[in-house]
């Protein structure tokens, strides 16, 4: 099914995670050992465990997975609230980023019960018990649910996200009609949380050269940018077999937006591009 | 000794920057693939409405202009739709030089296996 947006995806999975053993393949350095378990407090009610990707620089040790189990008469109800609650009340080494706590900043992105969102726009209440807790995939992780993003910043300044003209700047605003204004929907809301390029297949296999979603979202953004006038330099950046055609619209990126929008949606809207201004 | 990448982050998303084509390439795989759903839908048919007949009335037919023509043109399209499709397979999971032989070894056996269909075909049609 070729969907639109996150919200048609169903809650329901047949497997929680892809059915192999756990450290399957994994390099030696990485794999993933028994790790502590964290009793509720004293008195607690409802609990819910939550079974969280631990990986700590400071020690030659592996990484491991931690059982927590947290109070939910206690804890606000969305994931990151439990984050919290842990790293205050229970282990304040856990370590996670996180700003706004209202879906807007994308620090908090993170795999939850195998699926790339924002802890704080995710309920508790839709994670399986106990609820497993990685860091965003394919990325080097620097501490516990802290991936290294510098390369995913970096590809994003490579499609130069800022507004290039060459017409003298105007003595005030540079206008727009509200139907070029509208071009922009569905692009300008991207928050780059990264859930969608962390997520992409063809990310993994060639992240190195494959710009991915959340990119060539932000590259379609600029050209659809009715006051923009580096179309030209923009497709010629983009127009190359693993830059921009790695993508094989797998809608992975569309099925994780947390923002709901449709990153794959934009990469055909740029393959269109390329085609159109050479036929 | 441990090999340091030295690069600065924005050098190594660049890479040997853009190759400025591969529009050409996904084109032509989505027309090819336009031509051969009619034509394998077509071969699909023939083939099981010929289920039953001798090896002569199939000679014959084949031997028809039209049946000869659309034979050679699924040849084209599939081998090259084939040459195109597996290059992307490639290049997603090949990296150094595994992904140049293969990619060399794929070309040249798809050019070989549509020339050597067109010219049976050809050899039934005119000379069988």
């Amino acid at each position: 099914m070729i969907i639109a947006s996150s919200d048609q995806v169903s809650r329901a999975t047949l497997f929680k995670r892809f059915p192999v053993p756990r450290n399957f393949g994994i390099a030696r350095d990485s794999r993933i050992g028994p790790g502590k378990r964290w009793p509720a407090p004293a008195g607690a009610i409802r609990t819910k465990s939550f079974e969280i990707y631990r990986y700590d620089p400071d020690t030659p040790e592996n990484p491991r997975v931690d059982t927590f189990e947290v109070d939910l008469d206690d804890s606000g109800p969305m994931v990151l609230d439990a984050l919290i609650w842990i790293k205050n009340k229970v282990d304040p080494t856990l370590t996670f980023r996180r700003s706004c706590r209202e879906g807007v900043c994308g620090s908090c992105a993170m795999n939850m019960d195998g699926t790339n969102w924002l802890a704080c726009t995710r309920f508790i209440s839709d994670l399986s018990t106990p609820a497993t807790i990685y860091p965003l995939t394919n990325m080097r992780i620097i501490k516990d649910l802290v991936p290294d993003q510098t390369h995913l910043f970096a590809q994003y300044e490579m499609i130069q996200p800022w507004l290039q003209s060459e017409t003298p700047d105007p003595e005030g605003e540079r206008l727009q009609s509200s139907a070029e204004r509208s071009r922009l929907d569905g692009y300008y809301e991207c928050i780059l949380c990264f859930c969608c390029t962390s997520g992409c297949p063809s990310h993994w296999w060639n992240g190195d050269r494959f710009l991915g979603p959340a990119a060539l979202l932000q590259a379609e953004r600029w050209l659809a940018d009715s006051r923009d006038e580096a179309t030209e330099e923009r497709l010629d950046l983009l127009e190359d077999p693993f830059r921009l055609y790695r993508c094989h619209t797998i809608l992975n990126c569309t099925r994780t937006c947390p923002k709901g929008l449709n990153p794959g949606k934009a990469i055909a809207e740029i393959k269109k591009l390329v085609v159109e201004r050479r036929s | 000794m441990e090999h340091r990448n030295t690069q600065s982050p924005l050098a190594r998303a660049i890479g040997l920057g853009s190759a400025k084509e591969g529009s050409g390439h996904w084109w032509a795989e989505r027309v090819s693939a336009i031509a051969l759903v009619p034509l394998t839908l077509w071969l699909a048919a023939a083939l099981i409405a010929h289920t039953g007949s001798s090896h002569a009335a199939f000679i014959a037919w084949l031997k028809t202009p039209y049946v000869t023509a659309l034979m050679i043109l699924l040849l084209i399209a599939a081998f090259h739709h084939t040459a195109l499709g597996l290059q992307v397979v490639i290049e997603d999971y090949l990296h150094t030089w595994k992904k140049f032989t293969a990619m060399i070894a794929v070309r040249l056996g798809c050019v070989a296996l549509a020339v050597v269909g067109i010219i049976a075909t050809l050899q039934i049609a005119f000379a069988g």
